[in-house]
């Protein structure tokens, strides 16, 4: 019987993990959220953004493998900016981000009909990694000089006259690589001292954390967690609250996977 | 015939056949988003079937996609750079209006143009001087860089004044913690004795960050199969109630 | 010859390392145009670095096919699908690759929507996946052998419970662990690790400057 526990076949446990998730999903259960430390500081942070009338910078440098984590987080930031009348302008520092800026921005910005141009701006990609933030961080205009559709940012309300970061009241990373920490903290947030902080994948999470003690960032969305708490923040449930009862569960069922693992360890040991 | 061969035809019958019903329900319509709903369901289905075993289907989805992401990159790099920034401000130093263009852009273009020499076995030794340039500029912005902001601005947090609270405390194991960590990664000593023991300390300071990292990475590989699996729910078999 | 292709480059690095570690300590107006003016440059040469990599992508695929090695027919899937994208980039709704992007939702626009129902589904699949495998590795393998691995694992089960919903159900302490966890001990390690990740990075980064690095320079006979 251990012998066997322990050499069980992992397709058995794949089918756990799936309906772990599929189930909590089907049943549609929302488990109250609450929201840690590093989310609210973001949240204040946008509202005294809002409350100054400010414009935030919103960089996009994640890619399609992780749109489940990512895109809910970038909706929730920008539902919270659109909500309280705060400008956006949206960069891509990563090559497959614009497809994914484009559908999220024209989602929330029908949603709060805002207008193009005035209330929003969509600068596209650009590559160059950190180099695009030194760029940036010199001249705004020089390193987008057109919109993600060809039309001069000279041409743009919005951002005809923000010339280099320091005219950002607020920057936002929302990244699925190193990007925070080694494109925007060193080449940007170092420099020109804006409130700065960042979205990321769950895998990335635990490498941020002396930043935020640090100071170099206000506050911190870990993966679909992260996005969740800041749903709840913005009070609109979306895809990432949805999907926190399928993540407790899977959880649970890998937690128990692993202790029943080392019982069956022990006792094999043991015999 | 083999077994596999089967179950697989009836696997991709039985995609039809649910498209067929769902067309037929009207939960999706005959439009190009119902029918990338559909190429998006399929393709999901086929990757996943690597988890039963490695097999045709997965592989093919697996290569259409290296195919298209390839171009898709190269279509955001050709609108927004090559053609929107490079060939615009080129094309414009030949124009009436020589102030819109950039006489400087040329020298990058040069060294990109230089790059490509790599492909060259005779001329390959040109694209040296792009790499040096771009290797050499990179490691010359990184030091001082480097120095502000990884280096003094993370010592100066973990030198605060400690005091008899829990945040005092906290702060005596973070420089515990990254003093252990700093002598566990110096190997010019031996690791004995005293450096032993702090190196020890080290350790365990480090386990405790993988065990947190291994937490964090499950939950986000969770996140993108709890993604997927509300796209096959909810986007197409329209079963989530919400 | 030698000097032109081994020692010039190294020249080169050296120049533009130093400047590059200069125009940071020199608030002169002069020095901040020509860090603008280097970041553009460095931007450009990155995106003709793009096409080196599409290259090599398209003739390993290619080399394959035309020395039929086994399970060849699969690149020609590989170039199935970069045609076809690649035809949108082309046509561009009809504006032509000459021209900016076109605008337009994966409903109206080819490349957007081969973008959305190809490879996001695709990717996002793909990386999916691996919280299959990755749950069947940590019932195989994380065993608590070890004082380390104990601590590990029980980190790890910390972070997992308290950082989801169900952690505040099973106790109010569990979120409150995978905090200070995250906060104290993790923060502690991941600044050790990153202090000893810069230092490296300077001297490697010096080692490039001057010119004891030059791997990036590659092999050949000139």
């Amino acid at each position: 019987m251990i012998q066997w526990l322990m050499n069980i076949d992992r397709r058995i446990i794949f089918i756990f993990v799936f309906f772990g998730v599929a189930l909590p999903l089907l049943s549609n259960v929302f488990l109250p959220i609450k929201p840690t430390r590093d989310v609210v500081a973001v949240y204040e942070e946008l509202e005294k953004v809002a409350e100054a009338g400010g414009t935030v910078l919103l960089s996009f440098s994640y890619g399609a493998s992780t749109v489940p984590e990512m895109q809910p987080m970038a909706r929730a930031i920008l539902r919270h900016c659109f909500s309280r009348d705060i400008k956006v302008v949206a960069v891509c520092l990563w090559p497959e981000a614009p497809g994914l800026a484009q559908q999220v921005l024209e989602e929330i910005g029908t949603e709060f009909g805002k207008t193009y141009g005035e209330d929003y701006a969509f600068l596209g990609y650009k590559p160059g990694n950190f180099s695009v933030v030194l760029n940036m961080g010199q001249d705004f205009h020089d390193a987008f000089p057109q919109d993600n559709w060809g039309t001069a940012i000279e041409d743009l309300p919005l951002t005809r006259n923000l010339r280099t970061l320091r005219d950002f009241d607020f920057v936002f990373d929302l990244a699925a690589g190193d990007s925070i920490e080694f494109w925007w903290i060193p080449y940007g947030q170092e420099k020109y001292g804006f409130p700065f902080a960042g979205g990321c994948t769950a895998v990335m999470a635990p490498d941020l954390f002396p930043f935020l003690q640090s100071r170099q960032m206000v506050g911190l969305l870990g993966g679909l967690a992260g996005a969740a708490e800041y749903e709840t923040l913005v009070g609109k449930q979306d895809k990432a609250t949805a999907g926190m009862s399928a993540q407790s569960m899977a959880h649970l069922i890998i937690v128990v996977f692993i202790v029943f693992g080392n019982i069956a360890f022990f006792l094999s040991r043991r015999r | 015939m083999t077994r596999d061969t089967y179950i697989f035809l009836a696997l991709v019958l039985t995609f039809a056949f649910v498209n067929g019903v769902l067309l037929a329900n009207g939960s999706l319509a005959a439009d190009w988003n119902s029918l990338g709903i559909m190429v998006a369901a399929g393709l999901t289905l086929a990757l996943y079937s690597f988890l039963y075993k490695d097999n045709p289907l997965f592989k093919a989805a697996e290569n259409i996609y290296v195919g298209v992401a390839a171009a898709y990159v190269f279509g955001q790099y050709w609108y927004q750079t090559i053609y929107g920034e490079i060939f615009v401000r080129l094309k414009a130093l030949g124009g009436e209006d020589s102030t819109q263009g950039d006489w400087w852009l040329l020298a990058p273009t040069l060294l990109g143009l230089l790059m490509l020499t790599r492909f060259s076995r005779r001329f390959g030794w040109l694209s040296r001087f792009s790499f040096a340039f771009f290797v050499g500029l990179g490691a010359g912005l990184t030091i001082p860089r480097t120095i502000s902001s990884f280096i003094l601005a993370q010592i100066e947090p973990t030198l605060q004044p400690l005091s008899w609270s829990v945040e005092g405390l906290n702060l005596l194991i973070i420089l515990v913690g990254v003093v252990a960590v700093l002598v566990y990664f110096f190997f010019s000593v031996e690791h004995s004795g005293v450096v032993g023991k702090v190196s020890r300390v080290g350790i365990w300071f480090l386990m405790v960050s993988f065990g947190a990292s291994f937490g964090y990475t499950i939950m986000a590989r969770l996140s993108l199969l709890i993604g997927r699996v509300t796209f096959l729910l909810d986007d197409w078999l329209h079963l989530m109630t919400n | 010859m030698i000097f032109f292709s081994r020692m010039l480059p190294v020249v080169v690095a050296f120049c533009f390392g130093v400047l590059g570690i200069g125009i940071y300590y020199v608030p002169h107006a002069a020095a901040q145009n020509l860090e603008r003016e280097l970041a553009l440059w460095l931007r450009i040469v990155f995106a003709f670095s793009y096409l080196l990599g599409l290259y090599s992508l398209l003739n390993l695929h290619w080399q394959r096919i035309r020395q039929r090695v086994a399970g060849w027919g699969y690149s020609v899937v590989v170039y199935v699908g970069f045609g076809l994208m690649m035809l949108f980039v082309v046509y561009n709704d009809g504006q032509g690759p000459f021209a900016a992007q076109a605008e337009g939702t994966a409903a109206e626009n080819g490349y957007q929507w081969l973008f959305e129902y190809v490879h996001v589904a695709c990717s996002s699949t793909m990386f999916s996946i691996l919280a299959f495998f990755i749950a069947s590795a940590a019932y195989r393998t994380f065993r608590a052998r070890t004082p380390e691995a104990a601590l590990l694992l029980v980190a790890a089960v910390v972070v997992m419970l308290g950082r989801v919903p169900i952690g505040a159900y099973i106790s109010e302490y569990v979120p409150a662990a995978a905090d200070w966890l995250l906060n104290v001990p993790n923060l502690a390690a991941k600044r050790g690790i990153l202090l000893g990740v810069s230092l490296g990075a300077i001297a490697t980064s010096l080692r490039i400057i001057f010119g004891i690095e030059r791997s990036y320079l590659g092999g050949g006979e000139e």
